[in-house]
């Protein structure tokens, strides 16, 4: 039955009510479990908040983080160049590897592309530091890897406790997450592109890169972002296999909060200044996810 | 344990009859109903719990044997336990308000804690078993004068090594700086450790509170030999994984290593490096405004046991304060040199202490792990 305008009015007014209803709830959690945190992290920052009673308010570790410390000099921000050196290149590694592994998955045609995916996906369905672990043993001097290695000859190699195994253990965990969007990005590609492609004499490859490749890179994107943003704060990896030259900016952040003697006011301006970089680099990155169009008009 | 007085045992409804006549006794005879009434109250306000702030190993996960008698005594006042990674997290725990009756630093940090008005002196009365606690170790819970520490487990910090792999030139702590092992060594990860025990190898004047020159030599040569070190510990099992796996042979370490890695069938030394090794006291400490003091006394009484020393020398592979504790070990027994009552302290060892700046150690220590 058609619906009067009245009756079409009458509808949106309802739907209008619950608009505010429907966003208070996530609304109300990002206030209380995100900008409320953020708050108190940065009244630490400047100890308007301090585990030290009767400390005056003072921006002096803000000033110290990109003037120098006066002990340690520039060597937060030095290890923080390293953190985003460390999580570049397993970002750039793991999207170069699972963007083929995607593509296959995609674009083969196989019918069996769900499974491989669900495959791809397994190991998720474990615990996070299970998998760690289970690379602490294998890359061990004595491990699996160092004795196959000998039965040919080769090695010992120092495998653990190196800034390899940090960089090999990030880009295996977070491989899945990398292959997931690329392979959503290539799976809603318009097929008929790519034989318009081809009919129009363009080779396999250039059609690749003339459509493939920029069609899906809103979900490289993504991929990398997913990827490097988490790897550059992170802490556990670092602190189960990098011994001491895997040390990251997370670890430097979680040291000052727990171990020696709290430092709460430096570990809140270094989590506070990762969070604006990771802020920043979120807004410059969805510029590159909106949707492109190959052709222009 | 023993008994020592009203106060400390259970609220029955007989012990509140008991002071209920004898608060009404008081008030007829004139005289000081205000104290029986005090009395009363702080009975009647030991209830609930025991909260105690310990470290892994001492609570839920292990070790309640030492406090067995404690829970038997207090069914209805059983410890409940929160889990410390070290004085800096103790520290902030307590500075946000969270409150427990009992915690446990260690003997470096009784100062600290005294004079941060975040803890209470024991009354040592309370505590019978007090007696037959080692005198030094005793000493070194006492801040002016009070009895704020009870000691309980210690042990060294030294050099674990393997000996089918390594053959150290000296007894000495320069092991852990050794270049032929470069890459197979493992140090703590603790700033004001390790600080210490290198202003200690390098002969400073006093390795708790070096001078900012001391300082800076001890940090550039913590960093120039931090490329021989393959890993920081920062906890036991971490440590334990590595050297039982083979990837370190040279630990700094604590005896519980040892015993560890022996249990593993390791060929291992503990050694006592002849710059003297360094000792640590475990020192339950009585929070301030605690509402169970006298529950707090009679857990700390119970720790204090030679019966729990026994268990955790047994088990742990510490030493104990109580001085009627001994090990089955006989290799533990030597190591700790557990039958001299003076091991703890010099000549053989440097107890450790208050470090006044030690969140300058802390921040050197960053410098090193950053380097």
């Amino acid at each position: 039955m058609a619906s009067t305008p009245g009756q079409r009015a009458g509808h949106r007014s309802r739907f209008d009510l619950t608009g505010p209803g429907l966003l208070g709830l996530p609304v109300a959690w990002l206030v209380v479990f995100f900008l409320v945190p953020i708050g108190i992290v940065a009244a630490y920052s400047i100890d308007a908040l301090s585990i030290v009673p009767g400390s005056p308010v003072t921006l002096r570790t803000w000033r110290e983080l990109f003037g120098g410390d006066p002990f340690l000099g520039h060597v937060y921000l030095s290890l923080f160049w390293k953190s985003v050196k460390m999580s570049l290149i397993v970002s750039a590694i793991i999207v170069a590897l699972a963007y083929p592994l995607a593509y296959y998955l995609a674009l083969s045609g196989t019918k069996r592309k769900y499974i491989l995916l669900l495959l791809l996906i397994a190991p998720f369905l474990t615990s996070y530091l299970l998998r760690v672990l289970a690379w602490k043993v294998l890359l061990g001097d004595e491990g699996p890897i160092n004795s196959a290695l000998g039965w040919f000859g080769i090695g010992p190699y120092t495998l653990i406790y190196t800034q390899f195994a940090v960089l090999l253990v990030l880009g295996y965990v977070w491989l899945p997450f990398v292959a997931l969007p690329i392979f959503v990005s290539l799976e809603s590609l318009d097929r008929r592109l790519l034989e318009a492609a081809s009919d129009l004499g363009a080779s396999r490859w250039q059609a690749f890169c003339r459509v493939t490749l920029p069609l899906s890179a809103p979900g490289v994107a993504a991929a990398f972002l997913f990827v490097f943003i988490p790897t550059l704060g992170e802490f556990i990896t670092p602190s189960l296999v990098g011994g001491t030259n895997g040390y990251m900016y997370g670890n430097q952040i979680v040291d000052l909060f727990g171990t020696g003697f709290p430092d709460w006011r430096t570990g809140s301006v270094l989590a506070l200044f990762l969070l604006a970089v990771v802020g920043a680099l979120t807004i410059v990155f969805s510029r590159l996810l909106q949707p492109r169009q190959v052709a222009t008009d | 344990m023993t008994e020592h007085g009203a106060t400390e045992r259970r609220l029955s409804r007989e012990d509140l009859l008991k002071l209920t006549a004898a608060a009404g006794g008081a008030a007829l005879l004139g005289t000081r109903v205000g104290q029986a009434g005090a009395a009363l109250s702080r009975l009647g306000a030991e209830s609930g719990n025991l909260r105690v702030l310990d470290w892994a190993g001492y609570g839920y996960d292990g070790g309640q044997a030492m406090f067995a008698s404690y829970v038997k005594k207090y069914p209805k006042n059983k410890p409940k336990f929160a889990v410390m990674a070290n004085e800096a997290d103790a520290l902030a725990k307590l500075r946000q308000g969270v409150r427990w009756d009992i915690f446990r630093p260690y003997v470096g940090w009784v100062q600290y804690f005294a004079e941060s008005g975040l803890v209470d002196p024991w009354d040592p009365k309370s505590i019978p078993n007090l007696k037959q606690l080692n005198p030094k170790m005793v000493k070194a819970g006492q801040y002016k004068g009070k009895q704020y520490g009870i000691p309980q487990d210690w042990g060294f910090d030294a050099v674990l090594y393997r000996t089918d792999k390594v053959k150290p030139k000296a007894k000495s702590w320069s092991l852990l700086f050794d270049e032929r092992y470069k890459g197979k060594i493992a140090w703590f990860d603790e700033g004001s450790a390790m600080f210490a025990m290198a202003g200690v190898y390098l002969g400073a004047k006093n390795p708790w509170d070096q001078t900012d020159s001391e300082l800076k030599k001890t940090q550039h040569f913590l960093i120039s030999k931090k490329h021989l070190a393959r890993m920081f510990w920062a906890y036991e099992t971490d440590l334990w994984e590595a050297f039982g796996n083979g990837d370190v042979w040279v630990a700094y370490a604590w005896p519980n290593d040892w015993v560890q890695m022996k249990k593993k069938g390791l060929p291992v030394v503990y050694m006592h490096p002849k710059e003297k090794p360094i000792s640590w006291i475990g020192m339950l400490m009585l929070l301030k405004g605690s509402p169970r003091p006298q529950l707090a006394h009679a857990y700390a009484d119970t720790w204090s046991s030679a019966k729990s020393g026994k268990w955790l020398e047994d088990n742990y592979g510490y030493g104990h304060s109580n001085l009627k504790a001994r090990p089955s070990s006989s290799d533990l027994l030597r190591a700790l040199k557990l039958g001299n009552p003076n091991a703890v302290g010099p000549p053989n060892a440097y107890i450790d202490r208050n470090i006044p700046r030690r969140d300058l150690y802390a921040k050197l220590w960053q410098g090193v792990k950053n380097a």
